[in-house]
């Protein structure tokens, strides 16, 4: 499974502005709603009782929010690049500026796994973060997915 | 110069050239022991030390009072948890495992080099102990963190095994020493008699030297002085008896360990301290005792041996053992790996020579290279070959800072002093709100050397020196308060921890619905880490794995027998270094794809 098989460029906020983590999830279940034609605050709920569970923010700055719809089609990404790192009640207390917000439809089963595995795998990469965090435009970005979709391949 | 003023001096300026160079083996990874060893052949006759040391009958008496220190030292240190995550796998290990070991190495003998069944045999069983010298490399030194189980196990083989590689060689010995004598049954009721009567002996001896501790009042440093005492004498009355004394003082240090003693922390650093100078005087004794220009003379049969040993014989031992318990085949590998020989195969080596039995001598210069190679490759290698098969999991959370002071007389709770660390929960939690455990009490607190009023106390900072009342049932619990937290320690999570980390106390309802795993009907409601509790039994550890349809559930952080959190990996273990190297390699073999 390709990164640009689950996201597409305009999924891809390249500099988001949120004070909160709150709001930060806000922001990005209100883009996943705009692609995916289903009520912003939905998404949100599904995310927020995600986090509930445990945090997402899995350290070192990178959060990846995730969450079942039944109404989805298909798997949806959003991928945004914070313009000042927020606090996420992450792992390591770090604040977080990287996110990758990942929705499934109810009974993906196993691609849902496998698309959070390659999207865990893709942010463990450290020299990938450090390029994302110098991407300042949405081409860029995805440029950068592109480009990992192919060395990453495994 | 009077001559005993001589063997002082020679003495401890061996003991203090092995202490240096202690500081010298662990700055440059050296296996420790094998720079004893090596510091005993230069003070011998063929080094520039030049001193002629042969005396088989005292060497033994002298390994014999340090083995029994060390076994006992063994013993103390083996608590509970270890003791109910790994009696079974190192029960397995230490009698069938060293019976297969003892086994393989002598058919490899005897098909290789021809030697005939009994010498073969004999040389089996002198080679089929591990040592603690594995416990040593593994206890830190070396950084290496292993799942909880594979680790206890390990730890508690090492020192278990001990017996019954004694109980073969001299049995072997018996053997050849009555040409006429088959092995039958009378071997198998001697095994029985030996270790039930030993094993019976240790429990009992310990009882009473607890018994006795806890009852008489007497100066502190006499304690430590008491228990070594009952030790030797227990270690001897049971050998007087005919059976397994170094069985007994296992199990003796094993039951002393484990109960509230008077004294305790007292006993347990003085037996630190003389099971480190066991160690020190047994293996300059036995570089000592050898003579390196005869140790050429035996390296083929000798290289043989150690090559049927590491490759063959330990695996085979491991691979029977450790399977049914449901290590991996990783943690296996590394098991066979860890088969580190020490001082005890050379050291029983030394009974041949005192049975007068032909070539003893050969025994023991077979042993003694046998041990070298061990310990250079495999101790050398260890912390290297942990990464390579991935068995290293992510160092623990920084220990807390403390100081255990003993326990008082009719007292059920230990005083313990605590230097509170930054980023603890007593740092981040107002000290009303701090909830600590009933039974705990803090008594005292002290700021840069003031003592502070408890009841206008806003919170604690780190570096506040706290004393604390602690029920030791407890005291992993109060740990945790005054430590690091897991999670500001965590940095980003390591592969083998999982991609997400969750509480402990998370439904397993809620997990099952996000990440699509059944849930069957007895665990609705239940939390994750009574769920993982329950598959895992008691001897659940760090590091364990337990599949839920398509996600693996990993015990990532545990206080004391609670699972605290667990991480969710999405797909399977990290591959090893060995699997990343196969898939590189399958690369070159792979047909380009077109599209790509």
């Amino acid at each position: 499974m390709d990164i640009t098989d689950l996201i597409s460029s305009d999924a891809i906020i390249p500099t988001l502005r949120a004070p909160s983590k709150k709001q930060a999830l806000q922001e990005l279940a209100r883009k996943a709603g705009e692609l995916t034609g289903i009520e912003a605050r939905e998404i949100f709920d599904v995310l927020l009782e995600r986090e509930r569970l445990g945090t997402t923010g899995v350290g070192h700055g990178i959060a990846i929010p995730h969450g079942k719809l039944a109404k989805l089609d298909r798997l949806y990404g959003v991928f945004a690049r914070m313009e000042h790192p927020i606090d996420f009640d992450s792992i390591d207390d770090e604040p977080v500026d990287l996110l990758f917000l990942l929705l499934a439809p109810e009974s993906a089963g196993a691609d849902h796994l496998k698309a959070l595995a390659r999207v865990s795998r893709l942010l463990r990469d450290r020299t990938v973060c450090t390029k994302l965090r110098g991407c300042e435009s949405r081409d860029a970005i995805y440029a950068l997915f592109t480009d990992t979709t192919a060395s990453h391949a495994a | 110069m009077e001559a005993g003023t001589l063997v002082i001096l020679i003495g401890s300026v061996l003991v203090l050239a092995s202490i240096l160079t202690s500081l010298l083996s662990s700055r440059i990874g050296a296996p420790l022991l094998l720079t004893f060893l090596g510091l005993g052949m230069l003070a011998g006759e063929a080094g520039p030390g030049g001193i002629r040391f042969d005396d088989a009958p005292l060497a033994i008496l002298i390994g014999n009072c340090a083995l029994v220190i060390i076994l006992f030292d063994g013993g103390l240190r083996m608590d509970k948890a270890t003791l109910r995550a790994a009696w079974a796998p190192a029960l397995a290990l230490s009698t069938l495992g060293v019976l297969v070991t003892a086994g393989v190495v002598a058919a490899a003998v005897h098909w290789a080099l021809g030697k005939d069944w009994q010498s073969a045999l004999l040389l089996g069983a002198i080679v089929a102990a591990t040592d603690a010298a594995a416990v040593f490399v593994l206890a830190g030194r070396s950084g290496i963190t292993l799942r909880d189980r594979l680790r206890a196990t390990l730890e508690m083989e090492s020192g278990s095994n001990d017996p019954m590689g004694i109980f073969l060689t001299i049995a072997c010995v018996g053997l050849i020493g009555h040409e006429h004598q088959t092995p039958g049954w009378g071997l198998v009721v001697d095994f029985v008699w030996q270790m039930g009567l030993g094993g019976a002996v240790g429990l009992a001896g310990g009882a009473a030297l607890v018994g006795l501790v806890n009852r008489m009042e007497m100066s502190a440093g006499l304690y430590p002085i008491l228990a070594v005492a009952a030790a030797l004498f227990t270690f001897s009355g049971t050998q007087l008896l005919g059976a397994s004394g170094w069985l007994a003082v296992y199990l003796m240090g094993m039951v002393v360990g484990n109960r509230r003693v008077r004294a305790g922390r007292l006993v347990g650093r003085f037996f630190d301290g003389m099971a480190w100078l066991s160690q020190i005087v047994l293996f300059l004794m036995l570089g000592l005792l050898v003579a390196p220009q005869q140790l050429l003379d035996e390296w083929p049969t000798a290289v043989a041996v150690a090559g049927a040993l590491i490759l063959l014989a330990r695996p085979a031992a491991v691979a029977l053992c450790l399977s049914p318990f449901g290590f991996s085949w990783r943690e296996q590998a590394f098991a066979a790996w860890v088969g580190l020989r020490g001082a005890v195969p050379i050291f029983l080596a030394l009974f041949p020579l005192l049975a007068g039995i032909d070539n003893a001598r050969s025994y023991f210069n077979i042993a003694f290279v046998v041990v070298i190679v061990s310990l250079a490759i495999q101790g050398w290698s260890l912390p290297w070959m942990a990464r390579w098969l991935g068995v290293a999991l992510s160092p623990r959370p920084e220990e807390a800072d403390k100081v255990d002071l003993d326990a008082m007389r009719n007292l059920d709770r230990d005083l313990i002093a605590y230097t509170v660390k930054p980023h603890s929960r007593a740092t981040d939690f107002a000290f009303a709100k701090l909830a600590l455990p009933p039974r705990v009490q803090i008594l005292t607190v002290l700021r840069e050397g003031t003592v502070l009023k408890l009841d206008e106390l806003d919170r604690l900072h780190a570096g506040d020196f706290v004393l604390v009342l602690v029920p030791p049932e407890l005291s992993l619990v109060a740990d945790r308060f005054f430590s690091r937290r897991f999670r500001s320690t965590a940095g980003q999570l390591r592969r083998e921890q999982g991609d997400f980390v969750v509480d402990g106390a998370t439904a397993i309802d809620g997990l099952a619905k996000i990440y699509e795993f059944p849930v069957r009907p007895d665990q609705h409601g239940l939390t994750v880490a009574a769920v993982l509790a329950k598959r895992l039994g008691p001897a659940a550890g760090r590091g364990d794995r337990v599949r839920f349809g398509g996600v693996e559930l990993i015990v990532v952080d545990m206080i004391g027998a609670e699972i605290k959190h667990i991480g969710i990996a999405l797909d399977g273990p990290p591959p090893s270094r060995l699997q990343t190297l196969g898939r590189w390699l399958g690369r070159f073999r792979r047909p380009a794809r077109p599209g790509r």
